[in-house]
């Protein structure tokens, strides 16, 4: 009788003890101390698997030269991780030039060249209290791909050239609809009529377009699939509606002049070595051979001397 | 651009089962544990620990007020009930402003899941004493708080055990949709799997193989604990 | 900081995306019935026979409880990558994902609903010279009502309230705006939740309305304590 009572005292004093323990824990968990070495880096990155890369290229090369850097990983679409930067909970994500003029500033894209993009992408984001580093030399815009099959049935090589299928199924993002890099941009400079737009959520596009639920979907010119020996078409999109994406990391602008101008070139190393061979590689090496984005972005920077 | 350009290290060529997407790949399996897969099972568990036992630290505490006060019992539950129809995507997504990317934000949905399936089998269990038993506790003069140390409670564990088990198995289960908010926990890897362009199949098994064991084993080591604090009853 | 003007906003104006949307966000609720309709016709239609013929032959409780316990230890996130990986994309896969999510709370109570009869009853039922299946079909599925409807009142729940889950893999439905938080922002997620949960608690309302209909009129008196 008085060991059952002792059990069950036991497991109540222990259940809450543990209770209020983990409450603890939590708290002091959240509520880290910061070290002395400058400011804490905070990056984030968008979801997908070359931002992955990207976010681990730039936190080992940052911390292997000192910096306390912080990685909150996936967070989200533009939209999403925006408002992770705008509201503080990140101070530096790398962001694609294009985007920022035509869907973080919702200007038209009236810039000609990679370079023009990026300045008015840079004097947009001073306006705003951020700074941008230097760019990529690669670029990845959106594209729109087809079946090779499905190219030659309707005698597809541009995007205007869409316009001769009659209804049709358009895969991508969820944003991708409102989007003027994309099927909003698409609608109205190509005509390609008023496809019945599938949004994938968290399956890629191309699943969609192999087992035929899509005829044309929206992705991205660094992505494995598009390489040699493709199974899909690209169609060209003379009019640049996607408009010029190299990538530039976007930085608070107080963090960036607190961690001083190592920290700026350190970051500037790493972007320069980022060209477009290079990124598919890596992305390759992702999306093909499985291999983690951190493990590919040690020994890419280990390869280059980085780390 | 400097000088020279970019050493491309060799990556690798993976073998024929990884690149073929066969249905399950060992060899992935054993390179990426440490990097992958442990990780996030490590997470997962810490992430439904603490939400079931803060849930039920939260839920008996109720529970021993609406069994001294009985009126509160009919309010709780139904607010216990309209919060189990709270889709779990979206409790998280709602909570995801407030505490940003963060445990909190994980924790607070899972937590307040456990928290209203627990309840309803403390309360239950709290009732499961015979009214003659009790009977014979207050003839015995025990007291309103003895009776409920010595007769009620012990009682009780049959059915505070399954509502752990249904919680705890619940908390797994639920914890794999968290990834959408801060990529922690087994769901994770099954995301990222699912978003490449062929979904990768083997990383699919083996997390999702992974969780479903946890669960398992959680519910296993609760069956095995009431055996041992009440050897007397059955299933 | 932690509930900012913002945020707060956006519970409320969830109700004005709601006002603003209703055919668009009836359309999107319809899909997400069909889908859950589908999935909890299949997972009754497997789960109600084996259910109930094991609860007449007072066998496989193991597998009984058992599968309840499988249901809710597999998590529709593995279930739908499962069968997407089998199925491909689409409506297809989500609904056999949820039809076994439908399946556990279904055996389990289409199981204690007939093995739990008063044996007494199907006895004289016997003794009176009814058949096996005249037993089943007369006395005992009738006694068995209450319970065989809670499981499914449970398990239409479950998997009307699991449904948006799917739309990360072309399940369709309200789950299209609650992860699509970039094109309807805030607002349209929680307008979205709202309308989920109140399916949810309509579905639950109308199988109720259904179950107090169908049980015979003896048994209605019964309370029976339920878990949910």
């Amino acid at each position: 009788m008085i060991r059952k009572h002792t059990r069950r005292a036991a497991k109540a004093a222990f259940a809450i003890s543990f209770g209020v323990a983990i409450i603890i824990g939590v708290f002091a968990g959240a509520a880290r101390s910061s070290p002395t070495a400058g400011p804490t880096i905070v990056i984030g990155t968008k979801n997908f698997g070359e931002e992955y890369i990207l976010g681990a290229l730039y936190q080992q090369a940052l911390q292997a030269k000192g910096f306390h850097v912080v990685n909150k990983g996936d967070l989200g679409p533009t939209e999403n991780i925006q408002t992770a930067l705008t509201s503080g909970k990140i101070n530096f994500y790398p962001e694609y030039t294009g985007v920022i003029v035509q869907d973080v500033f919702h200007k038209a894209s009236s810039a000609s060249s990679a370079r023009a993009t990026y300045n008015e992408a840079k004097k947009l984001e001073r306006t705003k209290g951020y700074t941008l580093l230097a760019m990529t030399p690669f670029y990845d815009t959106d594209v729109i791909a087809v079946t090779n099959a499905t190219a030659k049935k309707y005698g597809l090589k541009s995007i205007s050239d869409l316009s001769k299928v009659g209804s049709y199924s358009f895969a991508g993002q969820p944003e991708c609809k409102t989007r003027n890099t994309c099927l909003v941009g698409y609608e109205k400079q190509y005509g390609i009529g008023h496809p019945k737009f599938v949004a994938v959520g968290s399956v890629s596009a191309y699943t969609l377009l192999d087992q035929g639920k899509a005829l044309a979907a929206d992705v991205f010119s660094t992505d494995p699939p598009l390489g040699k020996n493709s199974k899909y078409t690209v169609l060209t999109d003379p009019k640049h509606v996607t408009g010029f994406q190299n990538v530039a990391p976007i930085v608070k602008a107080s963090v960036a002049s607190s961690a001083g101008s190592k920290f700026a070139a350190t970051v500037n190393a790493v972007s320069a070595k980022l060209t477009i061979p290079a990124i598919v590689a890596m992305n390759k090496a992702f999306y093909v051979n499985q291999e983690s984005a951190a493990s590919i972005a040690k020994a890419f920077l280990k390869a280059n001397g980085l780390l | 651009m400097t000088a020279a350009g970019p050493v491309i290290p060799n990556f690798g060529k993976a073998s024929a089962c990884i690149t073929d997407n066969r249905a399950f790949c060992w060899g992935w399996v054993r390179a990426h544990w440490h990097d992958t897969l442990e990780p996030h099972l490590i997470q997962h568990v810490e992430l439904t620990f603490v939400a079931v036992a803060i849930g039920f630290a939260l839920a008996f505490v109720l529970a021993l007020l609406s069994h001294r006060f009985r009126r509160l019992d009919q309010p709780v539950a139904i607010v216990a009930g309209l919060i189990y129809t709270i889709p779990s995507l979206a409790a998280f997504l709602v909570v995801l402003p407030i505490f940003g990317i963060s445990y909190t934000t994980i924790e607070v949905p899972l937590t307040g899941y456990s928290l209203v399936l627990l309840y309803p089998n403390i309360t239950a269990g709290l009732r499961a004493a015979p009214a003659d038993v009790l009977e014979a506790a207050h003839g015995m003069g025990l007291t309103r708080i003895q009776t409920l140390w010595r007769v009620e409670l012990p009682l009780a564990v049959p059915a505070i055990i399954g509502g752990l088990r249904i919680a705890a198995v619940s908390t797994v289960s639920i914890g794999t949709i968290a990834a959408i908010v801060g990529g922690k926990g087994l769901g994770e890897p099954i995301f990222i799997a699912l978003g490449a362009p062929h979904p990768f199949r083997t990383e699919i098994y083996a997390a999702g193989g992974l969780v479903v064991v946890l669960a398992l084993s959680l519910d296993l080591v609760l069956v095995v604990t009431r055996r041992m604090l009440v050897p007397w009853t059955r299933a | 900081m932690i509930f900012d003007a913002a945020n707060t906003h956006a519970f409320l104006e969830a109700f004005r995306f709601i006002a603003d949307n209703p055919g668009f966000l009836a359309h999107k609720a319809l899909e997400q019935l069909e889908l859950s309709g589908a999935a909890l016709g299949i997972g009754a239609g497997v789960a109600l026979p084996v259910g109930v013929v094991l609860g007449h032959f007072h066998r496989g409780s193991t597998l009984a409880i058992g599968a309840s316990i499988l249901g809710r230890a597999l998590p529709i996130v593995v279930l739908i990558a499962f069968f997407l990986t089998v199925l491909g994309f689409g409506f297809v896969n989500n609904m056999c994902a949820l039809a076994v999510l439908a399946t556990g709370p279904i055996l389990t109570n289409a199981y204690d609903g007939v093995d739990g009869v008063d044996r007494d009853v199907v006895e004289a039922a016997r003794g009176m010279g009814m058949s096996r299946f005249q037993t089943l079909a007369r006395v005992e599925l009738p006694l068995a009502v209450p319970l065989l409807f809670t499981g499914i009142r449970i398990a239409a729940v479950t998997v009307v309230a699991t449904a948006p889950v799917a739309a990360i893999a072309g399940g369709g439905g309200l789950g299209d705006v609650i992860v699509n938080q970039a094109g309807y922002e805030l607002k349209g997620v929680l307008g979205a939740s709202y309308c989920v949960m109140a399916l949810s608690a309509g579905v639950w309302a109308a199988l109720l309305a259904l179950q107090k209909a169908m049980t015979p009129r003896a048994l209605r008196s019964n309370r029976r304590p339920s878990g949910l």
